[in-house]
């Protein structure tokens, strides 16, 4: 009965967001016609090689009718983007929902019997559709958003991705990926952790366009993810993302490598966190 | 009119994001019915392309305000007057539907637009005057409003009058009432000392003995004759000025008599043949005789005080002083009086002030049983009246 209800919720809503992304291009159609304008008197302005106040105060008028239209167009953007995390999270529960009725989803099956190769492809999809922040001006990017970090008392809900310093069978310490079962229990491979050792991963991509101060810069020490495993490893920043769905390129902590660093490697945003480990493991 | 090289403008190219290249999931989708609708997969990719959208937008969004504000502070500048009605009206006019950081922005352009709008000067230079005053004039004003302190001042200055009286003012009062040692001192007549003229007379004359002395010291000094002169001292000469005064004091020529005798013997004895030994006693006791009689008037004080000025202003002043430290003392001894009066005043006072207390104790009581609708207890009406007689009767005896 869930399983109905919550799908044709999920129905309602991908149609609501069909009507936003219409009305999205309706708006974007309308205000183009005015940042033609606005480049038409950018050119007739700079042709004519004189500011004269009719063209100033012209300027200003197209300047203020643009604003208010890329306002417009942001926010029903943003409303489209809130749809789409409303539709996914619904997705979401939908899926933990069956887990637990014992129904198994074809493209989802339990972590179990996962094949390495479809785990990979997971990973690399929730790192490409993590949310970007894109905050209105005067925002300031929250925690958790690209490199800011957590605030003190911030407790990881089920279903956060974590990264969780654990032992191994070896008595060697990893940190490795984790998804929090429920605060203070065990994860599915059965490790009870204290706060201290778990990590949140960032919940927001940070755009560089715009909050460039929320991204690791060059030479910071961080815990990335080696590509195509679970584990984080120390690694340097070798340059951070240019556009929002670039990745950093890291160099690892290797000492099979002659200067002690692996060639440059991408790892996603979400899979980057600080690196609070004061000694070399 | 200014040339484009000083235009701090920096025509940006404001091209919306050409959604066909960029987003094509999102153009398929808009190409679509409603009733094919979205899939579920697509949901991932729309994403993306939609973030692509939102962030140029908003990128868009923030250097159109950067380019607006360098405009206006550019029109404002060059303090022209016409264009910033216009720019005011362009703004008034926008489109009502703004976010949040669009009105904070509408607002403060607001807020010095009509600034120098109402009430504009003729002249142009006091315009940016008068925009720069009214941002500076608020984070200011407010601490500066200037704290009336007059009453506290007076207050301040009345307050030694009004004050209790304590304990150790009362102490210092009763110290202040002993009376002063060395009172005694000024009212003492000193004697007579010798008379100056007497004094200067004895002088003189030792001045003489002594040039004289030497005068013989050096014409005798092998000599050794200088004995006798030398050896004349005060007292000698003392006999011999008194000798002299002795026989001044006597015109009459071989009478011995005083003068009161004189007379007496006149009126008594027709004729004077026998001398009296001590005669001079003999007159001073007549004269004493005749004094207690009540015949003759003690001539001493007025004879004494009509020659000496001295004394006279001396006692004067005696008199002058005596009444001036008896009206002090009354004085002292009526501020005593009051004081301690006034401390047991104060101590009543300060009961009735606790009495107050507890019958507004009493008094909130009985209103907080009121308010929880049940009447007062005994107890508590009881007490209420008995803080109320207290209170009554403290006040009866501070009026009494």
């Amino acid at each position: 009965m869930a399983l109905v209800s919550a799908d044709s919720r999920i129905a309602e809503l991908l149609t609501e967001l069909h009507q936003l992304i219409k009305q999205t291009q309706e708006e974007r159609s309308r205000s183009e016609h005015n940042l033609v304008n606005i480049q038409k008197t950018h050119e007739r302005m700079q042709t004519e090689n004189k500011i004269s106040p009719y063209y100033r105060t012209k300027l200003r008028g197209l300047y203020t009718t643009a604003k208010a239209d890329a306002e417009a167009e942001c926010n029903i953007l943003r409303k489209a983007l809130d749809k789409i995390a409303e539709i996914k999270s619904l997705l979401e529960e939908r899926r933990i929902a069956a887990k637990i009725a014992g129904l198994y989803n074809d493209s989802e099956p339990p972590r179990k019997t996962m094949r390495r190769g479809v785990l990979m492809t997971l990973l690399q999809q929730s790192a490409m559709t993590l949310p970007l922040w894109i905050g209105k001006p005067g925002d300031k990017p929250p925690p958790l958003c690209g490199a800011i970090p957590a605030s003190g008392d911030y407790v990881a809900r089920p279903g956060d991705k974590v990264a969780a310093r654990v032992k191994a069978v070896d008595g060697d310490e990893q940190w490795i990926l984790a998804e929090v079962v429920s605060y203070s229990h065990a994860t599915n491979k059965r490790h009870t952790l204290s706060r201290r050792r778990v990590i949140p991963l960032p919940q927001w991509k940070a755009n560089p366009e715009t909050d460039p101060e929320a991204l690791f810069q060059k030479e910071q020490l961080v815990l990335a993810l080696y590509p195509q495993t679970t584990c984080f490893y120390r690694a340097l920043i070798h340059a951070p993302p240019q556009r929002p769905q670039d990745d950093y390129s890291v160099l690892f902590e290797d000492t099979s490598y002659a200067d002690g660093y692996s060639p440059p490697l991408n790892v996603a945003q979400r899979y980057v966190v600080a690196c609070k480990e004061p000694k070399k493991k | 009119m200014s040339e484009l090289k000083d235009c701090p403008l920096q025509f940006h190219d404001f091209k919306s994001v050409d959604h066909l290249k960029v987003c094509p999931r999102y153009t398929a989708v808009l190409a679509r019915s409603e009733d094919d609708g979205i899939g579920i997969e697509e949901l991932d990719t729309l994403q993306l392309e939609l973030e692509t959208l939102l962030s140029s937008a908003s990128r868009r969004l923030r250097v159109l305000e950067a380019e607006t504000q360098i405009l206006t502070d550019w029109q404002d500048k060059k303090g022209d007057r016409r264009f910033l009605k216009l720019g005011r009206d362009h703004e008034l006019g926008a489109p009502p539907k703004h976010g949040k950081p669009k009105k904070q922005k509408l607002e403060g352009k607001a807020g010095h637009g009509p600034g120098p709008g109402p009430g504009r000067p003729k002249s142009k230079n006091l315009q940016p005057k008068i925009q720069e005053y009214e941002f500076t004039d608020d984070p200011i004003d407010v601490p500066r409003i200037p704290k009336n302190d007059a009453p506290n001042r007076f207050w301040a200055s009345v307050e030694p009058y009004c004050a209790d009286i304590t304990s150790e003012e009362v102490r210092t009062l009763e110290e202040l009432l002993k009376p002063p040692e060395d009172e005694a001192e000024h009212y003492k007549i000193p004697p007579l000392g010798k008379h100056y003229s007497q004094r200067w007379a004895q002088e003189d004359l030792l001045e003489e003995q002594k040039d004289g002395a030497r005068a013989a010291a050096v014409a005798d000094k092998k000599k050794g004759l200088m004995g006798p002169l030398t050896e004349l001292d005060t007292k000698d000469v003392d006999a011999l000025l008194k000798k002299s005064e002795a026989q001044h004091e006597q015109p009459e020529d071989g009478c011995p008599f005083g003068a009161l005798t004189q007379r007496l013997l006149q009126a008594l004895v027709e004729n004077k043949p026998f001398s009296v030994p001590h005669t001079k006693s003999l007159e001073s006791r007549i004269k004493e005789e005749l004094i207690a009689q009540g015949l003759l008037e003690s001539e001493d004080r007025p004879a004494e005080d009509s020659e000496d000025e001295v004394l006279a202003e001396l006692r004067k002043r005696q008199a002058e002083l005596k009444a001036l430290s008896a009206h002090n003392r009354t004085k002292k001894h009526d501020l005593l009086r009051l004081a301690k009066e006034e401390v047991s005043r104060q101590e009543l006072r300060q009961r009735v002030r606790m009495a107050d207390n507890e019958v507004m104790d009493a008094f909130r009581k009985i209103m907080a049983a009121r308010q929880k609708k049940r009447t007062p207890t005994k107890k508590e009406k009881d007490q209420a009246w008995k803080t109320l007689k207290e209170r009554e009767s403290i006040l009866k005896l501070l009026d009494g």
